[in-house]
C-alpha cells in the first residue's frame, strides 16, 4: 500500500501531519493534484496550441483578443461554456450514470506514468490499465449517443463502438510488441530498455517496433474517434453526433474527458515508443545522484508532456490536411490495415527478441 | 475474387497502402511552408474588423465601390427618376416649383438603406448628377428608422407657398408683357 | 425472443434548413442503418417569386433582380436577360463590351467553382482546404470591386454593353489572377484533389450515368463528368465565345468512374483551367472601342417581341426566355436554371449511399436552390 503514494513523501516528509494522514487519503489527494495540476492545465495549453497551429496552417490569426496572442482564450471559453443554460432539466439517473460513469473514467489517473518518481501503480499489468480508460470512454460516448433518442445521436453511438472495437485489437497488438522489447509490462521496465536518445527508443529499435509505434497511435486515434478518424462526431451528416445535443457544462465535461483519453493514449504511447521520461545528456542519472526527487519529478513531468504535446500537435496537423474518413473506411482499414501490420509487427519483434535470447 | 494470384494481390494491397501513405504525406507538406515559409504564404488573410491597422477603411476600397448614397440636393432637380428606377423602391421624394420654373424646391428626399440594395441604378439615371454613391459602408444603427437618410430640404410652409406662387404669376406676367 | 428484435427502416427528415444542405429544402430519408434506402426531395422553401417579381419592374431595373436568380454567379442571369434583349431589340453589342462580358462570366464561374470546392471540402470535413480557396476566391471578388463597384450582385451589365469601362489596371490584374490560379490549382491538388481520404470519401457515389443525364436533363459540368460533351459555349456561342480557342473538359468514357462524385469534383478544377485559359486569351484580344451602344443615363425602348436565349453558367445551361410587348414593362420573363434537372435526379442518386455520403453527394452536384425555387 506504501508504494503507492512513495511519490508523495518527497513533498511531505517534512511535514509532521504526514505521519497521522492515512494513505489512501493522501493517495487521493495525490491523484486530484495531478488531475488539477497536469491534465487540466495540458487541456488547456494544448486546446491553445491547436487553433494557433491550425491557424498558422490555414493563413489565419487564430485566437487572439484575451490576452497577449489569445493566450487566456480557453480560460475564456471555459467560463462561457459554464455560464450557458443547460438545455435539459436536471435529472437524477442521468447525474448519477454521469458520476459513476466519469469516476470510471478518471480513476485511470492512478495508473498514468509521469516519471520514474511518479509512478503511481507500477504492477506487472501496468500498461494494459490506462488501455481500458479508452474502453471506458467508448462505452460512455456510445451510451451518451443512445441516450439523445435523435437519429443523429443513434448513429453516433453505433459509429463510436464500431470504431472501438476495431481499434481496440491492433492497439492491443502494438501494445504486446512494446512489451516484448522490454520484457514485461511494468512501466519501469519499459523505460529501462529505452534511453533518452531517440537511437535508442523502442520505435527506431527496429522496422517492426517502428510499424508498431504508427499502428498504436493510428488504432489510438481509430478507438478515440479522435480527427481525422471522427466518423462519430462529423458535423456535415449528423451535426456532431454523440455531442450533437450537448451545451454548456456538459459540453465542457465531455470535451475534457475525450481530451483526457487522447492525452492518456500519447502518453502511453511516448512511454512505449518514444524514450518515456529519461531526461537527455544523462540529466536523470544526474539528479538522482545529487538526491533532488523534486527536481527530477518536475524535469521528467515536462520533458515527457513536451514529447507528448509534440506528438498530439502532429496528429492536429494530419487532422487539419486530411479529410473526415468515413466510419465504414475507417473500421475497414483498422480491421484490414493496422491489424495485419499489428500482426506483421507482432511476429518480427518476436523473432528479433527470440534472436536476440540466442 | 479470384482475379489474378496471391502475389499480386499483396502486392497490390501494399501498394495500396504505400499510396495511401503518400498521399496523406503530401497534403501534410502542402502545409508547412504556411508555417515557416516567408512572404505571400506566411501571411495572413484575416482582415480583423474594428482594428485600426488592418481592417479595411473606406479610403481603401476602389473608386467604384457602392457604398451609402448621398445627395447634393443643391444640384437635385427632384425629377423623381430615382423614385422611379429604384428597383426596391426605397426613395421617397416630393418636389414642387419654388421661386420661379427652373427653380424646384425637394422637400422630402428619403432613402430607406434598410431596402436599399446598392445596384446603383439611381446614380446612374441622374440627369444632374447629384445622386452619388460614396464609399461609406458603416452604417449600423440601433433601431432601424435610423437607417433611412433624409436629404429634403423640409416641407415648404402653406403661406410660402402662397408667396412662391405670387411670384411665379409676376415671372409669368413679365413674360407675357415682354 | 427473436420476434422482438424488429429492425425496420428509419425515417429521417433532414431540412429545411441545415447545413449540409445546398440551401432550403426538406430531405425524406428512409434508412436502413446507414444506407439510404429511399430520398424525396420537397422544395420551393426559397420561392420570391423572382419571375413575378421581374414583372414589375422597368427594364433597366430588372437587372438586379436577375441577379438574385442565384446569387453565386450572379453575372450568368444578368446575362441571360441582356442577351435576350439584345435578340428582341436586335442591338449589336461592341467587341469590347463583349471581351469585358467574357471576362467577368469566366472570373464568375471560377469563383463559384471555388465555392463549389469549398463546399465539397467542407462536406469532406478538410478544414485547411476551405481555407485556402476561400482565401483566393476573395482575389476575385475584388477583382469584381474593382471592375463594377460590388462584389457579389454586380449589376454591372447593361443592354448593349456594359454599364462602364473596366477600370484602369483591371486587365493586368486579371492576367495576375491567371498565373496565381495556375499556382494555386497545383497547390490545391497536392493537398486536397489526390489525397487518398479524399478519393476514398468521394469515388463511386453518386454516379450519374451518361442516360440518367440525358433523361433528367442534367447539364453543364455535371452531364460532363458523365461523359456528355455538351457545352452552350460552344454549341450555341454567345458573346464572342466563338472567337476563343478553348477546349471543354469532358469526362472519359471508358473511365471506371464515370460521373461519380470524384469525377465531378476534377472536371470542376479542370473547368477552372480552361476558365483561366479563356480569361487569358481574352484579356489579350481585348480591343479598344465603345464599351456600350448609348450611353447608360439614356432611356431605351425594347419593342415587341418573344426570345429563347441559352448560356453556360457555372451550373449548367441556363435558359432565359422573354416575351415583351413593347411596354415599359416586360411582360414574361422565365428562366430555365440548372439546378432543377439535379434536384428531380437527386432521389435517384441517393437510394444507395450512406449518410456520411449525403453531404458530399449535394455538394459534388452543386444545386444552386435560389436558382431552383427562384
Amino acid at each position: 500500500m506504501n508504494a503507492q503514494a512513495m511519490w508523495l513523501n518527497p513533498w511531505i516528509s517534512g511535514f509532521s501531519f504526514a505521519e497521522s494522514v492515512p494513505q489512501w487519503l493522501l493517495t487521493a489527494c495525490g491523484l486530484v493534484l495531478i488531475y488539477c495540476l497536469v491534465i487540466v492545465p495540458s487541456g488547456a495549453v494544448m486546446g491553445y496550441l491547436e487553433r494557433k497551429l491550425s491557424a498558422d496552417f490555414q493563413a489565419r490569426v487564430g485566437p487572439n483578443r484575451a490576452g497577449p496572442a489569445g493566450v487566456l482564450q480557453p480560460v475564456a471559453d471555459l467560463l462561457k461554456l459554464l455560464q450557458k443554460q443547460a438545455s435539459r432539466d436536471w435529472n437524477w439517473r442521468e447525474a448519477i450514470w454521469l458520476l459513476v460513469h466519469t469516476m470510471a473514467l478518471y480513476s485511470t489517473v492512478a495508473v498514468i506514468p509521469l516519471g520514474s518518481l511518479l509512478l503511481l501503480v507500477d504492477t506487472d499489468m501496468s500498461a494494459f490499465l490506462p488501455f481500458w480508460s479508452a474502453l471506458v470512454l467508448a462505452l460512455g460516448t456510445m451510451f451518451l449517443g443512445l441516450s439523445q433518442g435523435s437519429v443523429p445521436g443513434w448513429f453516433g453511438g453505433i459509429r463510436v463502438a464500431a470504431q472501438a472495437l476495431a481499434g481496440a485489437f491492433p492497439a492491443l497488438i502494438a501494445l504486446l510488441c512494446a512489451g516484448i522489447r522490454a520484457g514485461g509490462f511494468r512501466w519501469s521496465e519499459i523505460a529501462a530498455a529505452q534511453s533518452s536518445s531517440p537511437l535508442l527508443w523502442t520505435a527506431a529499435a527496429n522496422p517492426f517496433q517502428f510499424i508498431a509505434f504508427f499502428v498504436f497511435v493510428i488504432s489510438g486515434l481509430v478507438l478515440l474517434g479522435i480527427p481525422p478518424m471522427d466518423a462519430a462526431f462529423s458535423a456535415p451528416d449528423i451535426h456532431g453526433g454523440v455531442s450533437s445535443h450537448l451545451s454548456g457544462r456538459k459540453l465542457t465535461v465531455f470535451r475534457l474527458g475525450r481530451f483526457y483519453g487522447f492525452l492518456l493514449w500519447s502518453v502511453i504511447a511516448v512511454v512505449l515508443f518514444l524514450g518515456g521520461w529519461e531526461l537527455p545528456f544523462g540529466l536523470s542519472t544526474e539528479l538522482r545522484n545529487a538526491d533532488s526527487p523534486r527536481l527530477l519529478q518536475i524535469f521528467e513531468l515536462c520533458w515527457l508532456l513536451s514529447k507528448t504535446f509534440l506528438l498530439v500537435l502532429v496528429v492536429t496537423w494530419i487532422a487539419k490536411v486530411n479529410p473526415r474518413s468515413r466510419v465504414d473506411q475507417v473500421t475497414d482499414f483498422a480491421w484490414r490495415v493496422l491489424s495485419p501490420f499489428s500482426l506483421v509487427a507482432l511476429i518480427g519483434a518476436s523473432l528479433v527478441a527470440g534472436w536476440g535470447a540466442l | 475474387m479470384m482475379r489474378g494470384s496471391v502475389f499480386s494481390t499483396i502486392l497490390g494491397y501494399l501498394r495500396d497502402v504505400l499510396w495511401g501513405i503518400r498521399s496523406v504525406w503530401g497534403s501534410c507538406l502542402t502545409a508547412i511552408p504556411y508555417l515557416f515559409g516567408s512572404g505571400e504564404l506566411s501571411k495572413e488573410v484575416t482582415e480583423q474588423y474594428p482594428d485600426p491597422i488592418s481592417s479595411k477603411i473606406a479610403d481603401d476600397l476602389p473608386p467604384r465601390s457602392r457604398g451609402f448614397l448621398v445627395n447634393d440636393i443643391e444640384r437635385c432637380t427632384g425629377c423623381k427618376e430615382c423614385e422611379r428606377q429604384c428597383p426596391v423602391q426605397c426613395i421617397c421624394v416630393e418636389a414642387e416649383p419654388a421661386t420661379d420654373d427652373t427653380k424646384i424646391w425637394v422637400s422630402v428626399f428619403d432613402i430607406d438603406f434598410s431596402k436599399c440594395v446598392f445596384c446603383g441604378i439611381c446614380a446612374e439615371v441622374c440627369q444632374p448628377a447629384s445622386l452619388k454613391h460614396t464609399k461609406n459602408f458603416e452604417g449600423a444603427v440601433y433601431e432601424l428608422p435610423e437607417l433611412v437618410a433624409s436629404f429634403g430640404r423640409g416641407w415648404v410652409t402653406p403661406e410660402q407657398r402662397l408667396k412662391w406662387a405670387k411670384l411665379r404669376q409676376q415671372i409669368e406676367d413679365d413674360r407675357v408683357i415682354l | 425472443m427473436i420476434e422482438s428484435l424488429k429492425t425496420d427502416l428509419t425515417q429521417w427528415e433532414i431540412g429545411p434548413y441545415d447545413h449540409s444542405l445546398p440551401g432550403p429544402m426538406l430531405l425524406r430519408l428512409r434508412l436502413d442503418g446507414e444506407l439510404i434506402v429511399a430520398g424525396e426531395v420537397e422544395t420551393g422553401f426559397l420561392h420570391r417569386g423572382l419571375e413575378k417579381a421581374l414583372e414589375r419592374q422597368l427594364w433597366r431595373s430588372a437587372i438586379p433582380y436577375a441577379d438574385r436568380l442565384d446569387p453565386e454567379g450572379a453575372l450568368f442571369g444578368e446575362l441571360a436577360l441582356c442577351l435576350a434583349v439584345e435578340e428582341i431589340a436586335a442591338l449589336a453589342v461592341p467587341p469590347r463590351a463583349q471581351s469585358i462580358r467574357v471576362i467577368l462570366s469566366e472570373l464568375t464561374r471560377i469563383s463559384a467553382h471555388m465555392g463549389y470546392i469549398v463546399r465539397v471540402a467542407r462536406a469532406v470535413g478538410s478544414e485547411t482546404m476551405v481555407h485556402y480557396v476561400l482565401r483566393d476566391r476573395e482575389k476575385i471578388l475584388d477583382l469584381f470591386e474593382l471592375a463594377t463597384g460590388a462584389r457579389v450582385s454586380l449589376n454591372f451589365l447593361r443592354f448593349g454593353g456594359v454599364q462602364a469601362d473596366v477600370t484602369e489596371g483591371f486587365i493586368e490584374r486579371v492576367l495576375e489572377i491567371c498565373e496565381l490560379l495556375r499556382i494555386r490549382l497545383k497547390e490545391y491538388n497536392d493537398l486536397f484533389t489526390y489525397n487518398h481520404a479524399f478519393i476514398k470519401r468521394t469515388r463511386g457515389i453518386g454516379t450519374i450515368a451518361p442516360e440518367l443525364a440525358r433523361a433528367f436533363g442534367v447539364t453543364g459540368p455535371n452531364a460532363r463528368a458523365s461523359g456528355i460533351s455538351f457545352d452552350v459555349r460552344k454549341e450555341h456561342p454567345y458573346s464572342g465565345y466563338d472567337f476563343l480557342d478553348f477546349e471543354v473538359p469532358v469526362g472519359r468514357r471508358e473511365s471506371q468512374h464515370l460521373g461519380d462524385a470524384n469525377h465531378r469534383f476534377l472536371l470542376r478544377l479542370q473547368e477552372i483551367s480552361t476558365s483561366v485559359e479563356i480569361l487569358k486569351q481574352s484579356a489579350e484580344a481585348i480591343t479598344s472601342g465603345p464599351f456600350a451602344l448609348r450611353k447608360p443615363e439614356e432611356s431605351f425602348e425594347v419593342p415587341r417581341g418573344e426570345a429563347y436565349i441559352r448560356i453556360e453558367s457555372s451550373r449548367g445551361l441556363l435558359g432565359c426566355h422573354l416575351v415583351s410587348d413593347g411596354g415599359a414593362y416586360p411582360e414574361r420573363i422565365q428562366f430555365r436554371p440548372p439546378s432543377l434537372a439535379l434536384l428531380s435526379v437527386l432521389p435517384q442518386l441517393v437510394r444507395g449511399i450512406r449518410i456520411e455520403d449525403l453531404p458530399v453527394v449535394l455538394a459534388t452536384l452543386d444545386i444552386g436552390v435560389a436558382e431552383a425555387d427562384r
